[in-house]
């Protein structure tokens, strides 16, 4: 039996006990909490706040190569100089003899300026007008992007108020070779064009830390380090060969000059991969300093300007002809140097004539726009059409620079009277360098249409190799066709009025020039005496290997595409010379004019 | 060496207990009298242990905090040594590119020859024109050069010091005398030319 003076002091003691426990499980609850729960967030805290110190480890943006492992773009760093305008004052420093010296803030001013190419003004100015601004300001840059060297000169002032912030940059040493197409950087890491934009996610590295917890006297404590390491940028291998792309870069800068012309290009094409080998443009940027270039000239006017291509584009009408009108280069048409058709549509030559019978092939020799206007009528405007698409035209290329514009046609049910022969001789529509060279391409590479691409590959930091995906090749026109239609085109190169121009010697070449008339924007029409000349043709003709394409706009010296011909002939040259191709031990088959 | 003389310790009592047990029968056995020894050693053997133990972990400690500040300089060095690499990038940053070395060589008087000549090893047959060069460049690198390279822009050519690829262009010496050839090299009267190189 349990008497009030027996169950006291038991009861006493289970509460005690109660107690203890109830304490010894909150504090067990909060053990857990902090060693389990929120550990991560404690030792975070931890690292923040008390003894750790953490940095960010920049990783390298990819490089960016030439086919020959060349480089093309690269990274260094840079330095912001970053001054503290609240604490701008003299400098204490030891002499050599062990005395102290001070230095007043205009001479380190001075020494700073030196160093910076500021004089001691104006690094004097940044300072007062932070403070200005702000009395208790304790930023102000000094200057930005500062070089290791000039980094290293300014740390060795002393200066406590003066700190910096390192930086990745990027640095292109060919300058503006290969600069249309490589494209730049802006200042804060951000790719703004070209093959730097397009590319970026194979480019891109990925930053990484290292943390670790310091003694007293700034030394890492070992073992405490805890790395997360960077990731290198992927290598970007480009089909370019930059030492090709530098001379056609020069070559196309004379040569615009010379012809009086507003810009030029120069592109070369290997036929049988359709990898571009060389895209030169004039006037062009050097992505080191992109910024002493017009807007202009800052993107590539090889992927950003669509143009009526004029001439170039009676081989594709004659290859329509032959692959789907059964016609041959030695069929006939009789053609005067200006031609009324039934539908009321009148056609001119650029040089006036009696009626001729001319072959296809003498047709693609004069260029003359009546008669493959004349022969055009052999074949549906719509299967014009479907050529056209065939070979690319309008569609853009497969290289997907970044703005690359597409050419422009119509639906044939959209063709005017005028139209249905304007389109036979490349007017009423538009198209690109890109596609011009894939049309061409298709033609030299026996009908196969291979996708033009810019890329080789991209290889990631652990060394996997990434290709690009590439769209299949297509045939477009049958090998017979093709063929002769390299034939007639080397026929052009041999009878044509430019023909010397042209001519490699020792080598057989096939060319096609076009002289495309250009709409003023203002009155819609065609503007007067100013064209946009092509030429496009490629070598060795008996087994074609490059295509080489010669734009101008609006040369001013020579009106036509005979402009043209002085600079395909040396592109030409120095690209078989380049590539080692032969020359030719056969002889080419002249086609005859005139039926 | 202590494991060595406890192994002696324990041995030597059974050779003396084998020979007096021939002579004399049956005796008391007598306590052994150096039952405590051992207990010393072990003592001995424990102590130094510890101290060893303590000693070398202070050693360690002393030799991972030194290696720690050998760390510290090291990684200095290698961030100096870094400094350099960039200093040194920079500086010839650009010299590698196709113009800088066009520029050169066109200050020297090369020139860029047309149509490429081949010849066929397995015949002797010269294939191509095999024209030859007559002294007229197809592009003109240096007079006009049109490729331009920020990062050298001021740098000077090192065929012709006073020159940059972009400005003041320097004219090669264009000797024609009558019915010779453009830029025949003068001829060489001691040897071949060697470069001084340090």
């Amino acid at each position: 039996m349990t008497t009030r003076s027996t169950r006291s002091p038991r009861r006493r003691t289970v509460i005690a006990l109660a107690v203890v426990l109830a304490v010894l499980a909150g504090f067990i609850v909060r053990l857990v909490d902090i060693q389990v729960v929120n550990a991560d967030t404690h030792i975070a805290d931890s690292m923040k706040v008390a003894l750790g110190a953490s940095r960010t480890l920049y990783g390298t943006r990819g490089e960016i190569v030439d086919e020959s492992g060349q480089l093309l773009a690269g990274s260094i760093l840079l330095y912001d100089g970053v001054l503290d305008p609240k604490n701008v004052g003299p400098v204490t420093r030891e002499s050599d003899e062990g005395e102290r010296v001070v230095v007043p803030w205009a001479k380190v001013a001075g020494e700073i300026g030196a160093v910076t190419g500021q004089t001691s003004e104006e690094i004097q100015k940044i300072v007062a007008d932070a403070l200005a601004d702000d009395p208790d300001s304790q930023f102000a840059y000094l200057k930005r992007g500062l070089t290791t060297e000039q980094y290293r000169d300014l740390v060795a002032i002393g200066a406590p108020f003066l700190t910096f912030d390192a930086h990745p940059a990027r640095t292109y040493p060919d300058g503006a070779v290969a600069g249309n197409l490589v494209g730049f950087m802006g200042s804060d890491a951000v790719p703004l064009a070209g093959i730097e934009k397009s590319q970026n996610d194979c480019l891109l590295a990925t930053n990484g830390t290292l943390s670790f917890q310091k003694g007293k006297d700034g030394v890492t404590i070992p073992g405490t380090e805890q790395q997360q390491p960077a990731v290198n940028g992927g290598t970007l291998e480009l089909t370019i060969n930059r030492d090709l792309q530098w001379y056609l870069q020069q070559l196309i800068g004379e040569q615009t000059q010379d012809m009086g012309a507003k810009s030029g290009t120069i592109s070369v094409v290997e036929v049988k991969t359709g990898k571009v080998r060389a895209m030169a443009d004039y006037p062009t940027v050097d992505p080191n300093d992109f910024a002493a270039s017009p807007d202009d000239d800052l993107y590539s006017r090889i992927f950003k300007n669509t143009f009526e291509p004029g001439s170039t584009f009676k081989p594709i009408t004659a290859a329509t002809l032959i692959d789907a009108a059964g016609q041959t280069p030695t069929s006939t048409v009789i053609a005067s140097g200006w031609e009324t058709f039934d539908n009321g549509a009148r056609v001119t030559d650029s040089f006036s004539h009696e009626p001729y019978l001319y072959t296809l092939a003498g047709v693609l020799i004069d260029s003359s726009n009546a008669g493959i206007s004349r022969f055009s009528e052999r074949v549906d405007p719509q299967v014009r059409y479907d050529y056209l698409k065939k070979f690319g035209i309008s569609t853009g290329s497969a290289i997907g620079f970044v703005g690359e514009q597409q050419g422009l046609v119509y639906e044939p049910s959209e063709w005017d009277n005028q139209t249905v022969y304007n389109t036979t001789f490349g007017q009423a529509l538009t198209t690109t360098v890109p596609e011009l060279l894939g049309a061409y391409g298709t033609i030299a590479n026996d009908g196969v249409k291979v996708p033009l691409r810019l890329v080789e590959s991209c290889t990631h930091a652990d060394g996997t190799d990434v290709q690009p995906d590439v769209p299949d090749s297509i045939r477009v026109l049958s090998e017979s066709t093709a063929v002769q239609v390299q034939q007639m085109l080397e026929n052009v190169a041999l009878q044509a009025g430019y023909a010397d121009d042209v001519a490699v010697p020792g080598y057989r070449v096939a060319v096609k020039s076009g002289t495309g008339e250009q709409v003023d924007p203002e009155t819609g029409r065609y503007r007067q005496g100013v064209y946009f000349t092509t030429m496009i043709g490629f070598a060795p003709a008996d087994d074609p290997q490059y295509v080489v394409a010669v734009t101008f706009d609006s040369p001013t010296k020579v009106t036509s595409s005979a402009a043209n011909a002085p600079a395909f002939q040396k592109a030409m040259t120095q690209v078989l010379k380049t590539y080692r191709v032969m020359p030719a031990t056969t002889e080419p088959t002249l086609l005859p004019k005139f039926g | 060496m202590s494991a060595l003389s406890q192994a002696a310790a324990l041995v030597a009592p059974r050779a003396v207990e084998r020979e007096n047990s021939a002579s004399r029968r049956l005796r008391v056995v007598e306590e052994p009298s150096r039952r405590r020894r051992p207990k010393l050693v072990y003592g001995v053997v424990a102590l130094a242990g510890a101290l060893t133990i303590g000693a070398a972990q202070m050693a360690l400690s002393i030799l991972t905090t030194q290696s720690s500040y050998e760390l510290s300089t090291l990684s200095q060095e290698a961030r100096e040594l870094t400094w350099q690499k960039q200093i040194l990038y920079d500086d010839v940053a650009g010299l590698s590119s196709p113009q800088y070395l066009a520029a050169n060589a066109s200050a020297l008087g090369m020139v860029i020859d047309e149509s490429p000549s081949y010849l066929r090893l397995s015949d002797g047959a010269l294939l191509g024109e095999g024209q030859a060069a007559l002294g007229a460049s197809s592009i003109d690198a240096i007079g006009r050069a049109s490729v331009p390279n920020a990062l050298i822009k001021d740098t000077p050519l090192v065929t012709a010091p006073k020159a940059t690829i972009q400005g003041a262009p320097v004219k090669a010496d264009v000797v024609v005398t009558d019915g010779g050839v453009v830029n025949t090299p003068p001829p060489l009267t001691d040897g071949l030319p060697t470069p001084s190189t340090h």
